[in-house]
């Protein structure tokens, strides 16, 4: 085994694998960037290149260098501008954006990298440790225990209210009934589609994502007149700061990234609600919860290190099974059968080599895209000191383009454009936005998972030993703020309204 | 390019005739003769093709990456080899609503000048049939060019279950229990299908996100059968484990034939045939299995001219021959078993004429009788 672990090493960092890597790494770095250009669709798009590559790890290098990067610089997208740069990235907005609106964009930049390093890292070492039980470890959850685990991400929306619980828990409430459009997979009937043959796949989340949180920065922006950093232009020195709070919150950042992992490696699941779980806990543990949403630094390392450590527990089904663990994965997969590879059990024994490249490659990619932000972040923090007319069309030119990319359709601006004036009410009359988006991309799997467990066990998996379990562990979860205050040991608020 | 070319053979014309002046008479007949035959050699190819200097658009009915778009992609690399005048040739990707988007925008949007071609999903008939009111296409108008593959069918089963061949299930009290994405998905049709005609009872489970997700249930035993393409089955993980283990049977297959390397499995045909199915029963799997006749259909609007229609298809049906081709296409895992534009029009008018009763019958099937 060890054998394999430094083989994988040596091949990646081999010529040409190393010069495919930096190439992914520098495509990544801008799809990332973007905001709604996501590492999937830019997937979907290189994959024809990568079939003139000759080996397995050579291609991989490629495309697994290109994802991994995505995820941290599309942190820095969220807190510069407040505008996803990914959908797995919009949970940073809500306490980035309001620091880059205080000046500390230094310091927010510096946190969301570090921790996204962290998170990288912790996310790849996982993949190589569960090696030996990757098996077990997938088949230990079926269609009634992710019901349950659904039903506990549902839970946070009341972490993620804010200022009043009812908003929350409306919005949230909102974001379940919008998750029923579309065709329904139990009988085929049309639910909520309006005879919009658009509706019938339901709500993208890229085009709701981008509206509800870019369109009302982009006008309050333009309202105020002024660049986004709201504090006079002093030196930026805060990034060595955010490092330094990455260590200081050294347990919070690993506990994010095993959220990451456990979310990657459930199917269907993954980095767009991993973002949201870790934000919750991040923000759930602060001393002052009015903090929360201010532009509190905890809340920028939670789903700074979440959403980056999901891809390395993506990888273990697509590797455990040869089924990919989320659509990226699936075009992975494909990539590799082009190189002649068969991902699955083989990856586990003849190619083990291959599997460690993949952690090396998660881990070596992550590293060499911090270098790069810490060396021209002073650069991009200085974006939040131009003047905001110019930086307008800029902005509204990349997120339409960016929510065209979800299905190249007209229909996905006109989303974007009604989930923009939603949000922007939203936030004018205190409404939280993030209960909305988890109910959304919730709702439909919940849905799934609770009529499979039906359909397959009857009612007999309510008393699956693990599901009690999960259902005890939720009980909790719910209840354990509430039993602290009782008891006195803190008088918490609701953590303010996030944005 | 047609101006072009005028102006150059006119002023062509020109500087042949002061050569002719300057000649003895015999040799300037002679000339002549020679010339006139020349221009009306030049006359009949002075036509550019009408593809050159042209580009080909192909609306794929599904988002890049898919299986489904995968084939047009390759074919969009060969297209301009065999179509007169090197089209270039671009994919775009319309996806939404099982490709019905795409083909209804092919259909009736796009301009029917033979450089939109459609790659859309196989059972869209089935909604026509079903007389969904979304559907804005004729199935059998379209101008079919061909597919580059004709897609059969399988099912598998748990070989730890305790049904080793149709009459099992047939005579089981508890059904067997087998998950599918959606009731659009043969995962779900095919199963029902087998209902219909030879009376097996399955339980079935939808609401899976993908295939995969099916498989990792079977892995973890919470439904024990799936039905699908036999083309995945040989070229995919976990199958191929699952093979080498003997982990799962296939029990039945959809193709007329028995697929070489699943001898043992029966056709639906030949269960058909023992189970002693009505006629009504074999008309109606003619309806649902012809998808998979239809493979991964590419399709022009009905309106594109018959001349541009032959070009293309005769471009498929060279390219599905070129062994260029089909190294590639063996290199990305896609398997090449073509059928020509011709073979599926003929289906596709049969299909959609398919009698009211039979009709009802598929739309109970489908679950859009409901």
């Amino acid at each position: 085994m060890l054998e394999a672990f430094s083989s994988g090493f040596w091949q990646v960092i081999a010529w040409p694998a190393f010069g495919y890597l930096l190439l992914g790494i520098m495509v990544g770095f801008w799809v990332g960037l973007l905001p709604g250009i996501g590492g999937l669709a830019t997937l979907a798009l290189m994959l024809p290149f990568s079939y003139t590559i000759k080996t397995p790890i050579e291609a991989f290098c490629f495309l697994l260098g290109m994802l991994a990067v995505t995820g941290t610089t599309g942190d820095l997208t969220s807190i510069l501008f407040g505008i996803p740069g990914e959908s797995s990235s919009a949970a940073m907005i809500l306490d980035g954006y309001p620091m880059s609106k205080k000046g500390e964009a230094g310091r927010a930049l510096g946190a969301a990298i570090m921790s996204s390093l962290f998170g990288a890292v912790i996310g790849a070492l996982s993949l190589a440790i569960s090696i030996p039980i990757m098996r077990p470890l997938v088949l230990l959850f079926g269609s009634p225990e992710l019901f349950i685990i659904t039903i506990m991400g549902i839970t946070f929306i009341g972490t993620l209210a804010g200022a009043s619980l009812i908003k929350g828990l409306l919005a949230g409430g909102v974001g379940l009934m919008l998750a029923a459009i579309g065709v329904d997979p139990q009988t085929g009937s049309l639910r909520y589609t309006f005879g919009f043959l658009y509706l019938w796949d339901g709500l993208d989340v890229t085009p709701v994502v981008v509206g509800l949180f870019a369109i009302p920065e982009i006008v309050d922006l333009a309202v105020r007149g002024t660049s986004i950093s709201q504090a006079p232009k002093e030196k930026l020195k805060g990034v060595m700061e955010g490092v330094k709070d990455t260590f200081r919150h050294f347990w919070l950042v690993v506990r994010c990234s095993l959220i990451g992992v456990y979310f990657g490696v459930l199917p269907v699941l993954g980095a767009n609600v991993a973002q949201w779980i870790a934000y919750a806990h991040s923000v759930s543990g602060l001393k002052d919860r009015k903090q929360a949403g201010k532009g509190a630094v905890e809340g920028v390392l939670g789903p700074g290190a979440a959403n980056n450590s999901t891809r390395g527990g993506d990888l273990i089904p697509t590797i455990a099974f040869g089924i990919p663990g989320s659509a990226s994965m699936a075009l992975l997969l494909g990539a590799l059968l082009i190189v002649g590879l068969q991902p699955g059990p083989e990856m586990l024994k003849s190619r083990l080599d291959v599997t460690f490249a993949m952690v090396w490659i998660l881990i070596i990619s992550n590293i060499i895209v911090a270098g790069i932000c810490f060396l021209i972040l002073n650069h991009l923090a200085a974006l939040t000191f131009i003047r905001g007319s110019l930086l307008i069309p800029f902005l509204v030119v990349l997120v339409f383009i960016g929510s065209f990319t979800a299905n190249n359709s007209l229909h996905d601006l006109l989303v974007t454009l009604i989930f923009g004036s939603l949000g922007y009410f939203m936030v004018l009359y205190g409404w939280p936005r993030p209960p909305l988006i988890l109910g959304l991309i919730l709702g439909k799997i919940g849905e799934n998972y609770l009529w499979i467990s039906t359909a397959a066990y009857g009612a007999k998996w309510l008393a699956f030993p693990s599901v009690l379990i999960l259902i005890v562990l939720t009980v909790i979860i719910v209840a354990y703020p509430t039993i602290k205050e009782r008891r006195g040991r803190a008088k918490y608020d609701r953590p303010e309204d996030a944005i | 390019m047609e101006k072009f070319r005028n102006a150059h053979s006119s002023k062509g014309f020109r500087s042949v005739l002061a050569h002719a002046s300057r000649l003895s008479p015999l040799a300037s007949l002679l000339f002549l003769m020679q010339f006139f035959n020349l221009l009306t050699v030049q006359l009949l190819f002075a036509q550019t093709p009408f593809y050159q200097g042209k580009t080909i658009n192909i609306i794929v009915g599904t988002k890049a990456g898919d299986a489904y778009d995968l084939y047009p992609r390759l074919m969009a690399e060969y297209l301009p080899k065999y179509i007169p005048g090197s089209p270039n040739v671009i994919i775009q990707n319309v996806p939404g609503a099982a490709s019905m988007i795409a083909a209804n925008q092919i259909y009736n949007v796009s301009k029917p000048d033979g450089l939109t071609i459609g790659a859309i999903y196989p059972a869209l008939y089935l909604d026509q049939l079903a007389n969904k009111p979304e559907v804005r296409f004729d199935w059998s108008k379209f101008h079919f060019i061909g597919t580059p593959v004709v897609s059969n069918h399988l099912m598998y089963m748990r070989s730890d279950a305790p049904y080793k061949s149709m009459e099992d299930i047939r005579k089981a009290s508890t059904p067997p229990k087998c998950g599918a994405n959606g009731t659009t998905s043969t995962g779900y049709y095919m199963p029902k299908l087998l209902e219909e005609t030879i009376a097996t009872k399955f339980d079935i489970v939808t609401g899976y996100q993908s295939g995969g997700d099916v498989d990792l249930a079977v892995e973890r035993g919470e439904v024990i059968c799936r039905a699908f393409t036999i083309t995945a089955y040989f070229a995919r993980e976990p199958f191929i484990t699952w093979r080498k283990k003997g982990f799962v049977n296939v029990l039945f297959q959809s193709g007329s034939k028995r697929d070489e390397r699943i001898k043992d499995a029966p056709t639906i045909y030949e269960l058909m045939d023992k189970y002693k199915t009505t006629e009504a029963g074999k008309r109606l799997s003619t309806v649902v299995l012809a998808a998979g006749d239809f493979g991964r259909p590419l399709v022009f609007a009905p309106a594109v001219p018959a001349d541009r229609v032959k070009i293309v298809r005769d471009a498929f049906d060279k390219i599905v021959k070129d062994p260029a081709y089909l190294a590639d296409a063996q290199k990305r895992n896609l398997e090449i078993d073509p059928s020509s534009g011709d073979e599926i029009q003929k289906l596709a008018k049969e299909v959609v004429t398919a009698p009211p009763d039979i009709v009802e019958r598929m739309k109970k099937l489908m679950g859009t009788g409901k």
